[in-house]
């Protein structure tokens, strides 16, 4: 993950030396803020502010966004005892970003900010769209997949469409919000890192507490029951909070897709399902997954990272598809 | 141990349980039966606090279930539900190790003992091997050994079990019953199980309720449930009770299933037969809706529990004992009453040849005589010269056949000779 965080920061439109990368971010160790003050090249104070005012804020964001779409993707797929669940594929995402538009167009009506009240906006547009698919795909006790992503696809198309109709009316600046919506990292400040940072640490360790719950859910709801879990109590808190972090990811970086479907994937198959590993390694490896696609998009073609995360993760999810269906 | 009091349970406006009142007591093996729909899941999932029933109360060691948590309910009644398909990677422990779920708080780990309790449920269940397996790759009957571990891992007071043997093959069948058996005597754990199949029941089983829509048609020890009259009324198929002569358990072989009585059939005939050779003819014409009566039968002969099974009324002798008088009038009754007489190919010496006499006696009044002869009566003849005397009286004036399906051919020819 350091490693990572380093290296990402080092790529750029202008590259910096992996070297003077590390001794930046040594040099704010209170202790070691003497320890490479030697001769530093001539555009050291450029570089500084590369690495403190863009890059840093940039990745961490990857960190967190990354980490809060995984854990919940994990959630969600065990929740719904689907492995094809995700926030971006069930509507969440369309949701959050839905509740983030109304934000940035009330602040253009009303003397707010947005950078703080579109989290809450975000997390009540994600609540309302996975209530609305939940209850829409539930057939008898159970979420069947054909159903579940039928009724994500739908409600996320409708919700995008409402998302485009309040965007065009209220905002001005609709390339820069459509930007936004694409789903990237690349207007992260620091501002960004702290709203997200709480939500996404306090989220992730409240679903940990759940995740004995999670692997009895897993084994089918009566079971759980039978296993003494209050299935109905979790399955609200869990999706509670996976639609909170969500929101939060959302309402800073727009929708990204995939990395909630894809991490809990790979990472089931290197810990196996239990929960209580599987939700601490997926937040690690959906941030360095993200922090990489992030890398990617900045350095090799200027675009938003969404669209690399949908390049690795369509057609992953087209082999999960084919795969399932192989098994039928 | 556990009582449950009138409760009615409805699935939306459908009523799956009416009034369901029973009692088990603390360490008995509790079977419950009934055919499909009858209410014995639902009646489970009551019992183990998934469902919670409209009216009545559920009593577990005294407290009402709807009052303990689900953590507290998981803490003493466990459950092996009906088919566990696990899609997810598990291993055969973790899958055990979530037994210990309802004791272990959600903000600790699981401890020494936790996984000294599972290590012994898997001991106990003959798993331990499978311990680091993965729960898809195990055989049916592997599978149902660690979901029965898991139970145990909960170190549970009552263990519910819904179909425990279903899609096995016939020894994983009795491994499992065995191992439940085991749990049932030696550790002390009250059993109650939902049963398809009527002889595991009847083979394990203390007690037996059987259900019937929902409702409980009966319950009891196994002989006061599994009669061919409580099976029929509930599953409408005939079956032959028996009891097994090595474990001493009742079992019960279906023969067929109830067919509607057409209502025109107001031929009464009766059967002359023993050793088997009226069970066929008895079965045939019962299910064409005859009105039959058989006799004398000695009790012990498999005609006679044919007879029994299908409410027939019969003459009965006791075993091994001739006909006596007494008999001979009560089947001569049944004889005059009946348009035809049917003689089965049976065997005749000296115990039974009052069948014969009756026989001809029948001729004598004129009742129409179909008489089966599928061997010669010389090969079937015990009875001597007095035998072949009789029974040539009778051919001479009955309608032969040698097949027993021309029988039913012949009734209604024979019978216009009544009219």
């Amino acid at each position: 993950m350091l490693v990572t965080i380093v290296l990402a920061i080092a790529v750029g439109s202008s590259p910096i030396p992996v070297y003077d990368v590390m001794t930046s971010l040594l040099s704010k160790i209170p202790g070691l803020e003497n320890l490479f003050s030697f001769t530093h090249p001539s555009d050291w104070a450029r570089t500084q502010s590369i690495i403190f005012g863009i890059r840093l804020p940039i990745v961490l964001l990857g960190a967190l966004v990354g980490a809060s779409l995984a854990v919940s993707g994990t959630c969600m797929q065990g929740l719904f005892r689907n492995p094809m669940a995700d926030p971006f594929v069930i509507g969440i995402s369309a949701g959050a970003a839905l509740g983030a538009v109304i934000a940035l167009a009330l602040e253009r009506v009303y003397t707010i900010n947005a950078t703080y009240v579109a989290p809450f906006f975000a997390f009540a547009g994600a609540l309302g769209a996975v209530l609305l698919v939940y209850g829409i795909s539930r057939v008898g006790g159970s979420v069947p997949v054909e159903t579940l992503l039928l009724a994500g696809v739908a409600v996320a198309a409708f919700l995008s469409a409402v998302t485009s109709v309040v965007v065009y009316a209220y905002s001005g600046e609709v390339i820069r919000v459509f930007f936004w919506m694409a789903g990237s990292l690349g207007a992260a400040k620091w501002i960004d890192v702290m709203t997200v940072l709480p939500i996404c640490v306090i989220g992730t360790i409240l679903l940990f507490f759940f995740s004995r719950d999670l692997n009895g859910v897993v084994l089918g709801e009566e079971t759980a029951q039978t296993l003494g879990i209050d299935v109905e109590t979790t399955k609200k808190i869990i999706l509670v909070i996976s639609s909170l972090i969500t929101a939060s990811a959302v309402a800073t970086s727009g929708t990204i897709g995939f990395v909630g479907l894809i991490t809990p994937h790979i990472m089931r198959h290197f810990v196996g399902p239990d929960h209580r590993i599987l939700i601490p390694s997926s937040a690690v490896a959906g941030g360095i997954f993200l922090i990489w696609c992030d890398a990617i998009a900045r350095t090799i073609i200027e675009v938003p990272v969404a669209m690399i995360t949908a390049l690795f993760g369509a057609p992953f999810f087209i082999y999960l598809l084919l795969r399932r269906k192989r098994s039928m | 141990m556990l009582q449950v009091s009138d409760i009615n349970f409805y699935y939306d406006t459908k009523r799956a349980l009416e009034n369901v009142t029973f009692t088990v007591e603390e360490g008995e093996f509790f079977g419950v039966i009934g055919p499909n729909g009858s209410g014995k899941t639902t009646l489970l999932r009551c019992v183990s606090g998934i469902f919670k029933p409209q009216s009545g109360t559920v009593h577990f060691s005294g407290s009402n279930l709807q009052n303990l948590s689900k953590r507290d309910v998981a803490k003493n009644v466990a459950m092996v539900p009906q088919s566990s398909s696990i899609n997810f990677a598990f291993t055969a422990l973790e899958i055990v190790m979530m037994g210990r779920n309802p004791h272990v708080s959600r903000f600790r780990m699981e401890n020494q003992r936790d996984y000294k309790i599972a290590e012994n449920a898997m001991k106990l269940t003959n798993t331990e091997h499978l311990a680091p397996r993965l729960i898809s790759t195990l055989s049916g009957g592997e599978q149902q050994r660690v979901i029965i571990a898991r139970a145990l891992a909960q170190e549970p007071k009552l263990m519910l079990l819904d179909e425990p043997t279903v899609h096995l093959d016939i020894s994983h069948q009795l491994g499992i019953m065995e191992l439940i058996r085991k749990l049932n005597k030696d550790n002390g754990i009250t059993i109650i199980a939902v049963f398809h199949d009527l002889n595991l029941a009847a083979q394990y089983c203390d007690r037996l309720m059987l259900m019937e829509n929902g409702k409980v048609a009966s319950i009891g020890n196994t002989s006061q449930v599994l009669t061919s009259e409580n099976i029929r009324k509930a599953y409408h198929v005939n079956v032959l009770v028996k009891e097994h002569p090595l474990t001493s358990s009742l079992y019960m072989i279906p023969f067929s299933s109830i067919v509607q009585k057409p209502m025109t059939n107001e031929v009464n005939i009766h059967i002359i037969c023993g050793g088997g050779s009226g069970a066929p003819l008895m079965k045939m014409l019962y299910d064409r809706g005859y009105n039959l009566t058989a006799g004398v039968l000695n009790v012990l002969d498999s005609d006679y529990e044919i007879a029994a099974s299908l409410s027939i009324p019969t003459v009965e002798e006791a075993p091994f004992s001739q006909i006596t008088k007494e008999s001979y009038k009560r089947n001569l009754d049944f004889i005059l009453n009946s348009n035809i007489v049917i003689v089965a190919n049976a065997l005749f010496g000296k115990g039974n040849l009052k069948n014969l006499e009756a026989a001809k006696t029948a001729a004598d009044h004129n009742i129409p005589i179909i008489l089966v002869e599928s061997t010669p009566f010389a090969e079937r003849n015990f009875a001597g010269k007095e035998g072949k005397a009789l029974y040539d009286e009778i051919k001479k004036r009955a309608t032969l056949t040698q097949k027993l399906e021309d029988v039913l051919n012949m009734i209604p020819i024979v019978n216009k000779r009544n009219e």
